[in-house]
């Protein structure tokens, strides 16, 4: 199998003593830019060569403040992951030395898509809503190693809205803190994380897509670290084989999702 | 000037938006659309829909608006030369797929970008607008604040939302649909999960996440005085009545503006009649504040059905006037018929004859035909509806 370099997102930075590096880029959610994560850094927390990983969509006010980090960027932070489009445009028209690397979460689902927006970046992750077989089928067809998700907790849902916040307000209970979901009629489980400017859900089980590893045309293979233990992450890196037993959560993986319905007037 | 944007699932849907006042209409077309279970549009349909739209002096919009995977990027090209031989007016699209195929290809299509591109600053606009999108249908979420400084740093047309369903979820960023049940939201198969009841830890109230529906009535005004160019109803699986409701309401509204002859009343008589007409109540969302608890439901689908819409004018003469009947109704009742060009009137029904000219006490029977008489010629496509506000009242 071939061997990827690997993008981690950093949930506790105690696990950048636990890994050799080599193989590894660190990737750090940037405090006030980012979204739905346990602990976030700031530029001078980044230790050399790290990545800032920017995953807030982001209103006018929003897009100042960060014209002005990216304007005052250390040299040692060697590369951004974004998911507004808004970030991609001001990256355009700076001369700045850092790999680009578009998220844009839930899109980036055809090859022709991806192409498109590799001539503005540097790469581009694949979404993982996607069946491994389309993610497979993009590899082939990209004209630039892309980034695949290969494991981690995968945001469902990004709403504006403080949803927890105001859920307590409604019933007038102080500030409890919240942080499953059950879905009454499936008892489907989810993780959802309140935060200042918005409220993002994800299913409480991490995605598996380590088949997914070894693949050619490959800038990263992604992990991402939220919600997990060091020693977790430890294992998921070291794994020979692809941790079914453990963990088999492998999402649309395997399974074309539904679209065309049959529909009924509703008068 | 400002424009009116109304959806249609239907080619009856698509006349009733346009009679009832709606200056553009937009539909999805037969591939590609996000309302995968609405009714879209056949070929045939959309030509139709073109051509009575452009016999009207109005404009026909087609989304194009899925996230595409792989195999549906075969036949994307053919489909868009289509559309544009057969004269839309414009697509709205959400992957950069589609707005490089219209422009790599010299496909003669004005693009609109989709709300579901989630475009909440200038700097994305910008981007959208070096690829030669002319309109950009903003995020649900876009505040007073930055409508206007993305109109004033971009020169964009601008699309905003006034009135209907709202998504939890920044649009484009939520698959809980495909992760709860396998229907793809970006794909046109959202299952509305967010409307769905949860447990919220070890709570015993009922957690929802539902939104009250989207209306900017209030905000007419000040949304044209910054710069706003088109006022979108959402709703393409909205029955006839919701459509012809809220576009008349809608475009009464702009005309007071227009007359500089709005009044707060105006607005008020105008939201109670749509907050009735839909089944969820309506508010101000984002615009002048962030969601509150009082923008929410809480205890579930809080969606309240009525019966008030009662019947449709099929035609009218001096002596009688034909009507679909739509929901039950019987002599005694106090009804208001409202349609284009015409000015809204409360009857009180004292007789009801049925096909045969036969008096009849009650039309019980749905989408029987029924005749009254009303003493004047109202037009096709009027409807009429059980009286519940009394505008006078408003006053």
């Amino acid at each position: 199998m071939k061997k990827n370099k690997i993008l981690l997102l950093v949930n506790n930075k105690s696990i950048l003593d636990k890994i050799d590096n080599k193989d590894v880029t660190f990737l750090f959610p940037l405090k006030d830019f980012s979204i739905g994560f346990q602990n976030y850094y700031k530029i001078e927390d980044i230790p050399e060569g790290g990545y800032i990983f920017v995953n807030k969509i982001m209103d006018n006010k929003n897009i100042e403040n960060f014209k002005e980090v990216l304007n005052n960027i250390s040299s040692k932070i060697k590369g951004i992951v974004f998911d507004d489009i808004g970030v991609l445009n001001i990256l355009n028209n700076l001369n700045i030395n850092m790999k680009k690397i578009l998220f844009l979460n839930h899109f980036n689902c055809n090859y022709e898509s991806i192409n498109i927006y590799l001539n503005y970046v540097d790469s581009v992750f694949i979404s993982p809503d996607i069946t491994f077989l389309e993610v497979k089928e993009i590899l082939d067809k990209a004209l630039k190693p892309l980034v695949v998700y290969t494991f981690g907790y995968i945001n469902i849902m990004y709403s504006r809205r403080n949803l927890i916040t105001n859920y307590n307000k409604y019933f007038k209970e102080d500030a409890k803190l919240h942080n499953y979901l059950e879905e009454i009629n499936t008892k489907q489980k989810f993780i959802i994380k309140e935060e200042k400017e918005g409220t993002v859900i994800y299913p409480n089980k991490p995605f598996n897509g380590l088949e997914l590893r070894g693949l050619e045309n490959v800038l990263f293979e992604f992990i991402n670290g939220v919600f997990l233990s060091d020693e977790e992450i430890i294992e998921i890196i070291k794994a020979k084989d692809n941790l079914q037993d453990k963990y088999p959560y492998t999402y649309l993986g395997k399974e074309q999702t539904i679209y065309k319905l049959k529909g009924e007037e509703n008068d | 000037m400002i424009e009116l944007l109304a959806p249609a699932g239907s080619l009856e849907r698509l006349k009733i938006a346009y009679l009832y006042g709606a200056d553009a209409v937009y539909v999805g077309g037969y591939n590609y659309s996000l309302r995968a279970n609405a009714i879209n549009f056949s070929k045939d349909e959309l030509e139709e829909a073109v051509n009575f739209a452009h016999n009207l002096g109005k404009k026909l919009y087609v989304t194009v608006n899925i996230v595409l995977h792989n195999k549906e990027l075969n036949g994307l090209i053919p489909y868009l030369e289509e559309l544009s031989k057969m004269n839309v007016d414009a697509v709205i699209v959400s992957d950069i797929a589609v707005i490089k195929a219209i422009k790599d290809n010299h496909i003669n299509l004005e693009v609109h970008v989709s709300t579901q591109a989630s475009t909440l600053n200038y700097e994305a606009a910008l981007f959208y607008k070096s690829l030669g999108v002319k309109r950009i249908v903003l995020a649900r979420e876009a505040s007073r604040e930055d409508i206007k400084i993305i109109k004033d740093k971009t020169g964009l047309d601008l699309e905003c939302f006034i009135q209907g369903a709202m998504c939890t979820s920044i649009s484009g960023k939520c698959v809980l649909s495909n992760v709860v049940t396998n229907r793809d939201s970006n794909r046109g198969g959202c299952a509305q999960i967010c409307r769905w009841s949860f447990n919220i830890g070890d709570e015993e109230n009922i957690f929802s996440m539902t939104p009250k529906d989207l209306n900017m009535a209030e905000y007419l005004e000040d949304m044209i005085k910054i710069g706003v160019n088109s006022f979108k109803i959402e709703g393409r699986m909205r029955s006839v009545y919701y459509i012809a409701t809220v576009v008349l309401e809608y475009r009464f509204l702009i005309d007071k503006i227009k007359n500089n002859t709005l009044t707060l009343n105006d607005v008020k008589y105008a939201s109670d009649i749509m907050n009735r007409c839909a089944n969820r109540e309506s508010v101000p969302q984002f615009y002048d504040k962030l969601p509150t608890e009082d923008e929410q439901y809480y205890l579930g689908r809080e969606e309240l059905s009525n019966q008030d819409f009662l019947g449709i004018v099929l035609e009218s003469n001096d002596n009688y006037t034909l009507i679909e009947q739509r929901n039950y109704f019987k002599i005694g009742d106090e009804v208001e018929f409202f349609g284009p060009n015409m000015e809204t009137f409360t009857v009180k029904i004292n007789k009801i004859y049925d096909e045969d000219k036969n008096e009849i006490e009650v039309a019980r029977h749905p989408r029987m035909q029924v005749y009254l008489k009303l003493g004047k010629v109202i037009p096709s496509y009027s409807m009429m509806r059980l009286k519940i506000f009394d505008k006078s009242s408003y006053l």
